[in-house]
């Protein structure tokens, strides 16, 4: 791996991180397996090319309104949940699904290129540093300071009633948390980071693309189970940064396993190698003693 | 003070399921009053708790706590002015927070924080005045998750959380039917305790004879759906369990086949 193609890496790291911070507010916070994040991911990548190649939009506002398009979409999620009673997951699928007709109309087509349009990468250039390194440096900055902000959000009265809300309902509805409610801006927030990963990533990765969203989900779920289960998480803090840590080691070892010759394995593999490694991390979670001690061979 | 009145409840209406939990039944808690309700299974004292609190919504009639009519009101709203101890110690408390952040929960109920951090300095100091009381030593593990504490514990932390903030009217359902004797005995002096200090509106559901009539100033028996035995005052306090389970018999005319009830 050259440092390029490491620093690339990083990039889509740090980028899905915030798709598992998404993760980590649903599964684990809310107790709500959230699947419109395969929508949410392609809407804000659509939403800020469009705005940015089509409308002239500073790359700045234009990621916000990515963001802002994804809360609505979760927003819409645990709506069809909270209102209508429609079970979790299908309130996911049908508004992921809703979503690619969406992000087709709003693209006007499948995909969308950014080759050569102002980012919020390129508007940084100029400070002298090559972009390969300024573009994993800004992330750095945005994702921390989201999670920060995150962390901070968790710790308020609002943050600790919509803990409450997923780890035990009637007791939250008893201490007067509205349980909908919590779900309704959970489910927002969680995709709006999602959203905003799309955008970021659509800006690194020069184009939009409705198909990009697909796999979006276990990824996230991916990196907070790993994350989760290699480093301690006894705080809020120390969660977050789990999950971060567990999206970058997520790319890593999807990156070496396509790298690794011998194994043969190809691009078009990845979905296959995120499946398995999910399910090797849960499987070595629920019996640490034997499968446990066989994944940290394995990566090591 | 708890006012019920004309309160029905069906549940499974339309189905070969189809039954009456509760038939017009009106019930007066005034303030300060702890009322224990006593029943065998299946007649309607938890239900009716339920209906008070807003987990069951009646088919008809009208709930007023606190001279506010709150039958339409969701769990939530109720919440600011009726607070609820649970059968079931896991229930009462969330496991995943510490015992501080239950505390502030309990306290947002009545005080929502918002946007500000969920602890600061004073509530930590109340949380801290508060555990003191049951001499667990539990006020120097403000930060241990709940879920590392005993049933019992927790069970009594519940206590404390339901009894923190302004609300007048106190729901126990069951709360000492999971513990140990020992416990569960240390439990309901604590109750004790609370209620008359803090002049609370109590209603106790048990399926202890005995504890019914120990605790509270006042006694209602269900069965069916209805209210069958009312006593307070001299009456009540002149009563022996084999008092109860004879009018029980006399009232229905059959023996109680439910051995909880006989056990108490």
């Amino acid at each position: 791996m050259s440092l390029y193609e490491l620093l690339g890496t990083v990039e889509v790291g740090l980028t899905f991180g915030l798709v598992a911070l998404g993760a980590f507010i649903t599964f684990r916070i809310l107790d709500f397996p959230d699947l419109t994040v395969e929508g949410s991911f392609p809407l804000g990548a659509a939403v800020a090319a469009i705005l940015i190649v089509n409308f002239g939009w500073n790359p700045w506002p234009a990621t916000f309104a990515a963001a802002v398009a994804g809360f609505g979409a979760g927003f819409v999620t645990a709506f069809l949940n909270v209102r209508f009673n429609i079970l979790h997951i299908l309130s996911g699928i049908l508004v992921s699904i809703s979503l690619y007709s969406v992000n087709l109309r709003i693209m006007s087509g499948p995909n969308k290129p950014l080759l050569g349009a102002h980012t919020i990468f390129s508007a940084a250039q100029g400070w002298g540093i090559p972009a390969y390194i300024l573009s994993p440096l800004l992330l750095v900055v945005i994702i921390l300071a989201i999670k920060l902000l995150l962390d901070l959000f968790l710790h308020t009265g609002l943050g600790m009633n919509m803990r409450a809300a997923g780890a035990n309902p009637a007791m939250a509805a008893a201490n007067g948390v509205n349980v909908g409610r919590m779900k309704l801006l959970g489910l927002g927030m969680a995709n709006a980071l999602t959203a905003l990963a799309g955008a970021m990533f659509a800006q690194s990765f020069g184009a939009a693309d409705a198909y990009m969203g697909i796999g979006v989900v276990i990824i996230g779920l991916a990196s907070v189970i790993v994350g989760m289960s290699i480093l301690p998480v006894r705080t809020i803090a120390q969660a977050t940064l789990a999950c971060l840590f567990g999206a970058m080691l997520y790319r890593f070892a999807v990156a070496f396993s396509l790298n690794a010759d011998f194994l043969g394995l190809k691009a078009s593999d990845v979905q296959l190698v995120t499946a398995v490694l999910v399910v090797v991390t849960l499987v070595g979670q629920s019996s640490r003693s034997s499968m446990g001690k066989l994944l940290k061979r394995r990566s090591s | 003070m708890i006012e019920v009145s004309d309160v029905r409840v069906t549940f499974n209406k339309g189905t070969p399921l189809e039954s009456t939990a509760l038939r017009q039944l009106g019930l007066v808690v005034p303030q300060g009053q702890f009322l224990t309700i006593i029943g065998s299974n299946g007649a309607g004292k938890s239900t009716s708790l339920n209906v008070i609190a807003g987990l069951v919504r009646p088919d008809c009639g009208k709930v007023v706590v606190d001279g506010q009519n709150v039958t339409d009101w969701p769990i939530h709203r109720r919440s600011r002015l009726i607070s609820r101890v649970f059968q079931d110690p896991k229930m009462g408390t969330c496991e995943d927070l510490t015992i501080l952040e239950n505390f502030a929960l309990a306290h947002g109920r009545t005080q929502p924080r918002g946007f500000r951090f969920a602890i600061d300095k004073a509530i930590r100091e109340q949380a801290a005045e508060r555990l003191e009381l049951l001499k667990l030593g539990l006020e120097n593990r403000l930060n241990d998750k709940v879920g590392l504490l005993s049933g019992g514990q927790r069970q009594a932390v519940s206590l404390l959380m339901a009894t923190t903030g302004e609300t007048q009217v106190l729901l126990l359902d069951e709360h000492t039917a999971a513990l140990d004797p020992k416990t569960a005995e240390f439990v309901m002096e604590l109750t004790r305790d609370i209620v008359t200090q803090l002049k609370l509106t109590s209603v106790m559901v048990t399926h202890s004879m005995a504890q019914a009539l120990h605790y509270g100033d006042r006694t209602v028996m269900f069965h069916r759906g209805r209210i069958i035995f009312d006593a307070q005052g001299e009456e009540r306090s002149a009563m022996q369990v084999s008092d109860l389970l004879q009018l029980f018999k006399r009232d229905q005319g059959e023996e109680l086949s439910d051995d909880a009830l006989l056990l108490g």
